[in-house]
């Protein structure tokens, strides 16, 4: 007797391309803090890729409301137990250092240049909020699946994690700046963010048990094992270990990656409301 | 805070006449509907955005699947203590009034639809006319003019009441004693108790069986309260996806220049 909410294609582009943002700028600012010289490619990418994704998340969650014209309402309200609540707040304020970041990602000076690192470490909260606050959303409903899992917000960040990074790598190759070390790096850290996706997707579905069933059976079932565990997570990581040399199987990796992650957040919010 | 006003629908007195249903809507002016088949004589299957009031019809069965008898109650929105909808809606436009109901600003709501998902009951509905989220009002309006609300008027034989919450509660623990007595075992009160799930229900119900037979949950759960452990795991996801990016960018050659 429950009630869906009729979150449909533009919740499922939101979430998916929030995830991009969160995970594109933490990687961003992690090489830029931790990395070498030679990943300012990547840290000047992630940076930059946020921006647009940020706004295109805000154009696309203002285009959800059943009454657009009102979206500040929910700035009327701080509510810090409430997903959707500091979500809207926190979309807000990683805008904020997305586009300060992604500013100073062009000055060279050594001032700017610290400036840069320092602010985006604190932005990096926000990128992992951005990344992980839409599955901890879902799991605070009362609807069977989403209200009970545990590890939803934990998924969704692994996932925006590795999407994140594939992007990048993504965007290096097509930009001809995949030659650097700065690639390999994000290529080795979307690895390492598959692994931990897949592992933590294993404990999701076995926390779930029967619970999980909208996903593991039923209609959805074969784009979830196939469009998420084997395109977007089994594959690319068997590409990394057999074609880590050449560069446009790496390439295709990072595409299906995409697709995975796409996959994910379509599966977990149309199996529910379907 | 004015006292707690609460509604007790009693199941034992309902006779289906859908007479709250009519009511409630003649009264909030809401739109008819299309009728919804589903061989019962239950109309509509669900609440609505433009029916708050709903008779359900269950037909109690036993293992054989014989036919044992009618199960009719006057569904409506719990008013809860600790409400879902309210805690979920991230504009304020869900408030508590001062008699401990939930309403909806119909002026502030902007239509995100969570309150929809965050329901234990399935009560919020999106109204797509006005492009917001609509459920029954307690009928605010005439509460604060000294009238019941129009379902609890309108009800024939009293299975709807209104009133002080602590005086029904009182009312409501007596009908249950007396239907014992009758030899209804499994007669019941939901939502009363506010040590309860939801610190209790302002709109609560004396049934004559378990809260599955009418479509209840058990053990209605406030969803905010996974919060905080999902918040949790998903730091500990961050740390670890952190763990792994700084393991793959830290600079061997030490920090080099911009």
């Amino acid at each position: 007797m429950l009630k869906i909410p009729d979150w449909e294609m533009t919740i499922v582009w939101y979430f998916f391309l929030g995830g991009i943002a969160g995970g594109a700028y933490f990687t961003a600012a992690i090489a830029d803090n931790f990395g070498s010289a030679r990943d300012r490619a990547v840290s000047k990418v992630g940076y930059l890729l946020s921006l647009p994704l940020t706004l295109a998340c805000g154009i696309l969650l203002i285009a959800d409301l059943g009454t657009p014209l009102r979206f500040l309402n929910m700035l009327g309200a701080f509510k810090f137990w409430n997903p959707m609540s500091i979500g809207a707040w926190g979309l807000g304020v990683f805008g904020l250092f997305s586009l300060l970041s992604s500013v100073l990602s062009f000055s060279t000076s050594q001032q700017m240049v610290g400036l840069r690192r320092k602010l985006s470490l604190v932005g990096s909260i926000f990128g992992f909020f951005l990344a992980a606050y839409t599955g901890v959303l879902l799991s605070a409903t009362t609807l069977p699946f989403w209200g009970d899992s545990r590890l939803m917000g934990a998924l969704f960040l692994a996932s925006g994690a590795s999407t994140g990074m594939a992007a990048i790598s993504l965007i290096m190759f097509l930009g001809g700046t995949a030659a650097g070390e700065g690639w390999g790096k994000v290529k080795k850290a979307d690895r390492y963010s598959m692994i931990i996706e897949l592992v933590l997707l294993a404990v999701f579905l076995g926390l779930l048990g029967s619970a999980a069933r909208p996903l593991t059976s039923g209609q959805f079932a074969p784009l979830f094992w196939g469009g998420l565990v084997g395109v977007g997570l089994v594959i690319p990581l068997v590409l990394e270990f057999v074609g880590q040399r050449v560069k446009a199987v790496a390439a295709l990796g990072a595409v299906l990656v995409l697709v995975g992650g796409f996959v994910l957040r379509y599966v977990v919010l149309m199996s529910v409301q379907a | 805070m004015a006292r707690t006003l609460a509604m007790f629908t009693d199941v034992s007195l309902c006779i289906g006449c859908r007479a709250c249903q009519v009511a409630c809507k003649q009264w909030n002016q809401l739109a008819p509907e299309e009728p919804e088949w589903t061989g019962s004589y239950q109309n509509h299957p669900h609440f609505t955005d433009k029916s708050y009031r709903l008779v359900r019809f269950f037909e109690e069965t036993d293992a054989k699947g014989q036919m044992q008898r009618w199960h009719m109650m006057s569904d409506v929105c719990k008013h809860c203590a600790q409400a879902g909808c309210l805690e979920a809606c991230p504009t304020g436009a869900i408030y508590r009034t001062e008699y401990g109901t939930v309403n909806i600003n119909q002026d502030i709501c902007n239509g995100c639809r969570y309150c929809v998902s965050a329901c234990p009951f399935g009560v919020v509905a999106f109204n797509h006319d006005t492009a917001t989220a609509t459920k029954c009002t307690f009928c605010n309006d005439r509460i604060h003019n000294g009238l019941g609300p129009a379902c609890a008027k309108a009800c024939p034989t009293e299975s709807i009441r209104f009133g002080f919450r602590d005086e029904l509660a009182v009312k409501a623990k007596q009908r249950v004693e007396e239907l014992r007595k009758l030899g209804y075992k499994d007669a019941q009160l939901y939502g009363e108790d506010k040590d309860g799930p939801l610190g209790g229900l302002n709109a609560f119900f004396l049934l004559l069986g378990q809260p599955s037979i009418y479509g209840l949950p058990d053990k209605p759960k406030l969803p905010q309260l996974n919060v905080i452990t999902d918040s949790l795991l998903s730091i500990g996801a961050a740390l670890l996806v952190g763990l792994g990016a700084l393991v793959a960018f830290r600079d061997r050659g030490g920090k080099g220049g911009a």
